[in-house]
């Protein structure tokens, strides 16, 4: 089986926003609106400090919560292991929201429909690579099948012992270099 | 070929079409969409005849990175970076992809406006612009003499072309850069001692670099941030100095804070222990240098532990750093830099450029692998003289030149513009894609100086501070709407690229670069130096070089001629021929002709920081602040704040979010706090470019300070930049 997921190093990230201006453009969001949100964290105390950028967006979890709670079914997951919402079916009740411990969901204004990322998925396939990933300036992004251990995800996930975010809080699909 | 076959493969969403046609535009503005509409409206955008691709130049920056646009139904919907493009290498930053989307904004400048006896704003027609303008420019010349103007524009293909000949062809010698408020010192002190004014690390083959304030993570270029990316992974030692652990620290191996407008004493320092610990190169610097007997006598001076009392680096972190280089050398350098710490900042800029170059000098580093390198540009050659005639030489020299001796010839300073109008030898100013007077130095100071002139015209895509300080405001199509000239690009290879229009004109009463400046020609009487279109030009110019339009446009990029380059100490092109530790035309301007120590301006009293400033990697300067989805994250993430150190946050009182009044000599504002461990004690930095104060930009408008309110006008001797950083300021907590 193929199972998309991502990987994103933390170390080459320079918090440029290429990311999230190029998933906006190709997915038509309004200035405000975002599917990857930045984190900043900054670690020890002068002058041993160590400060990184780390983005976060949809995790396309294999036990995705927001799934689990959605009343209508309008979210789901394909055979490819990526995580979609369904715009006819989404009520815009926000269960989704609460939901996620990652806070991926966003609200569209203008339909009100409750989005994420969705790896650029358009027409039966994920985007190759997703946008955020073909315009990362430093190659702190990397997207490929998980299921493939030949894989470039795979063999650099291996590498560098890449990790999800939260540890087991989710089953998620993006792992980072940190 | 730029067309990628990911993007071919890809469709559009439902929002994506809903946005992004002109049609659909009502239909969402009377807030309903049938099923059926939107289905009638998914079919057609998902049929490929809508979709179409051409290639352009990036102008979220100057780096003008390559880029593909993809347009729906004639409308942008995604940019990409070009593969072949060397400054692109096929991604484009945050900053390009939502300055591509410029021509939708609604801050455009959609008609020429003539500014009223109120102060206000009016339309006027393109035709009674140019007239009005080309009167007074007559006006101007008849009582003052073509020397009285000036033009000052921000490099751009087509403006650098266009915006010099007119004023040359006015018979003015007064065209001037940005350069004073960016990169004049640290080019000119480059040239001073290499005879380029530039040069690049050599990153795929070095073993340790150096920053001096520069980040490659804040004012981004995205093969710089790949090539030191390649470097880290590489195992490269990267040594980041800076008071800020600034976006590029990522890859940064060290962290050396320092104090502010004291890099010079570092470098000096390290230059010390080279050479009195005989760790430089002999060889280099017996048989390519001259003046070195004299730098060496001086340096002597320069221990390691009289540069800790100056820059405040502990002496023995010098030590280990000479040390370190001069074991790596010659695949060692000490990076160019920018505009950062010695672009255009303090007092001893040029001579901390020249101390740079130096330490390079000792390392052995001129030409080497994994060293500095000095590569060559391309340019177009001879063109027909009847089909574009030549332009004579104005008679008087450029205004300015006299005092500021050291400003690169290409440049000039254009600060000798704000006094040339103070003291009334310049009259008449055309400013084109420049928003000289909010950043190029105290805004205040510059509005006193336009009122001055007699006629002061902006071209521009918006309405700046220094368009609203103009009398007559020429609004230009904005990038992906416009041709202009080639763009030649050097390195190790060099290229020619183009701007192609991507999409129709969004506002068809704006007009692009070669239009303006051919409308202006003809109105004030020196149409005869414009009779060909920018097309043609462009042609004969790519000709010269073995190329065309239709190739460039075809491709994206083109690649020229071999230049040959190869690794190995480079031809100096001073004076002397040889890498200068010594120049004869800095003794000249009546400086100190050895490299050597010039200390800062300003220093802070007991009770005042040292402030500096700093680019941030969504925006250029002023330029792109009013830009939806750039001022989106702004705002979201709170980038207009001035950060300070947590030690000194605990001193004073002040909690992270907290609001402070910042106060210099020159001005007062208040703004949000960062408190960080990122930032050496004693020392604030603010982004350098908020601050807006153009109600016609209204996101940019009030949002954050503009650090050079801050700043007192005074101009860096002999070489004539800004010294943005010489300024001591106070700060106090008020309530928010």
């Amino acid at each position: 089986m193929t199972r998309y997921g991502m990987l994103i190093n933390t170390k080459k990230c320079v918090g440029c926003y290429a990311c999230r201006v190029a998933c906006q453009m190709v997915n038509g969001l309004a200035p405000e609106e975002s599917f990857i949100a930045f984190n900043e964290v900054e670690q020890g105390a002068y002058p041993n400090v160590y400060a990184e950028v780390v983005p976060v967006q949809c995790m396309h979890c294999e036990d995705a919560p927001c799934e689990a709670v959605c009343p209508t079914h309008a979210t789901y997951t394909t055979d490819s292991g990526v995580v979609l919402v369904d715009e006819g079916k989404c009520i815009g009740c926000k269960y989704c929201m609460a939901a996620c411990p990652y806070g991926a969901r966003v609200q569209i204004e203008e339909t009100g429909v409750i989005e994420k990322c969705r790896f650029c998925w358009y027409e039966g396939e994920p985007g190759n690579p997703p946008r955020c990933v073909n315009t990362c300036i430093s190659g702190a992004r990397i997207f490929g099948d998980l299921d493939d251990p030949e894989s470039e995800i795979c063999r650099e996930i291996a590498r560098t012992n890449a990790q999800p975010l939260a540890g087991d809080l989710t089953a998620a699909k993006i792992y980072y270099v940190r | 070929m730029y067309v990628k076959e990911a993007l071919m493969s890809s469709k559009p969403t439902r929002r994506t079409f809903l946005k992004g046609t002109a049609a659909t535009a009502a239909l969402a503005a009377v807030g309903t969409c049938s099923l059926g509409a939107w289905q009638a409206q998914r079919a057609e955008a998902a049929d490929d005849s809508a979709k179409a691709q051409g290639p352009s130049l990036c102008n979220g920056c100057s780096s003008k990175c390559g880029l593909i646009a993809t347009t729906l139904g004639g409308r942008l919907w995604t940019v990409e970076g070009m593969e072949a493009h060397p400054y692109s290498k096929g991604t484009l930053c945050g900053r390009g992809h939502g300055a591509a989307q410029w021509a939708y904004s609604d801050g455009r400048l959609t008609q020429p406006m003539k500014r009223q006896n109120d102060g206000s704003f009016a339309p006027i027609s393109w035709d009674d612009a140019f007239a009005e303008i080309g009167a007074k420019v007559q006006e101007i010349i008849a009582e003052a003499g073509p020397e009285a103007l000036a033009v000052i524009q921000d490099p751009r293909p087509s403006g650098k072309y266009y915006s010099k000949r007119f004023m040359n062809a006015l018979g003015s010698a007064n065209v001037y850069t940005h350069a004073a408020a960016c990169n004049l010192s640290k080019e000119s002190g480059i040239q001073e001692a290499t005879g380029a004014t530039n040069f690049s690390v050599d990153f795929a083959n070095t073993k340790m670099v150096v920053f001096i304030g520069r980040s490659y993570g804040d004012g981004i270029r995205p093969s710089s941030v790949k090539s030191l990316a390649g470097a880290a992974d590489a195992g490269a030692r990267v040594v980041i100095v800076d008071p800020r652990l600034n976006n590029t620290g990522i890859f940064a191996t060290d962290w050396v804070p320092i104090k502010p407008g004291c890099d010079i004493a570092l470098l000096l320092g390290i230059a010390n222990v080279l050479v009195t610990r005989d760790l430089y190169d002999h060889e280099f610097v017996e048989q390519s240098c001259t003046g070195f007997p004299e730098f060496a006598a001086q340096v002597a001076e320069y221990t390691p532990e009289w540069a800790e009392g100056v820059c405040d680096v502990p002496a023995d972190t010098i030590v280990e750093l000479a040390e370190s280089l001069a074991a790596a050398a010659p695949a060692c350098a000490i990076e160019p830099s920018w505009r950062a710490a010695f672009g255009c900042a303090y007092q001893n800029s040029f001579e901390t450029a020249r101390a740079v170059c130096a330490v390079n000098a000792l390392l052995g580093c001129w030409g080497q692998k994994g060293g500095a390198l000095i590569t060559s540009s391309p340019k177009a050659g001879d063109l027909d003289p009847v089909k574009f005639p030549k332009v004579p030489e104005p008679a008087a020299k450029r205004v300015g030149d006299e005092e500021y001796p050291l400003a690169l010839a290409g440049t000039g300073t254009n600060l000798a513009v704000l006094n040339g109008c103070n003291d009334g030898t310049v009259q008449g100013v055309f400013f084109y894609n420049s928003n000289a007077v909010q950043g190029y130095a105290q805004p205040a100071m510059w509005r006193v100086a336009v009122v001055a002139a007699k006629l002061v015209v902006a071209i521009d895509v918006q309405m700046s501070e220094t368009a609203l300080a103009s009398h007559y405001v020429l609004p230009e199509c904005t990038v992906l709407e416009r041709f202009e000239l080639p763009e030649f690009i050097g390195g190790k290879k060099h290229f020619a690229a183009l701007r192609t229009p991507i999409i129709e004109r969004v506002h068809p009463d704006t007009k692009s670069c070669d239009e303006i400046f051919t409308g202006l020609a003809e109105a004030c009487g020196v149409g005869q130096y414009f009779p060909f279109t920018v097309e043609e030009l462009a042609e004969a110019q790519l000709a010269t070089v073995g190329t065309s339009v239709e190739a460039v446009r075809e491709a994206g990029i083109v690649e020229l001629a071999d230049p040959g380059f190869a690794f190995g100490t480079p031809v100096f092109k001073t004076p002397t021929e040889k890498f200068q530790f010594t120049s004869a035309k800095v003794a000249e301007a009546g400086l100190n002709p050895v490299i050597g120590y010039v200390p800062r301006l300003v220093e802070p009293a007991e009770d005042e920081f040292y402030l500096v400033g700093g680019k941030q990697g969504i925006h250029s300067h002023t330029m792109t602040l009013n830009l939806e989805a750039l001022n989106a994250i702004s705002r979201e993430y709170g980038l207009e704040r001035l950060w300070m150190a947590a030690a000194d946050a605990a001193e004073l009182g002040i909690a992270d979010g907290d609001t402070v009044e910042l106060s210099s000599s020159e001005h007062t504002g208040t703004v949000t706090v960062k408190v960080t461990e990122r930032l050496k004690p004693g020392v604030l930095f603010m982004p350098t470019h908020y601050g807006s104060t153009s109600p016609y930009l209204t996101r940019a408008q009030g949002f954050g300070l503009n650090m050079m309110d801050f700043v007192p006008l005074h101009l860096e001797p002999a070489v004539g930049s800004t010294m943005s950083q010489e300024v001591a300021v106070k700060v106090r907590k008020v309530e928010g």
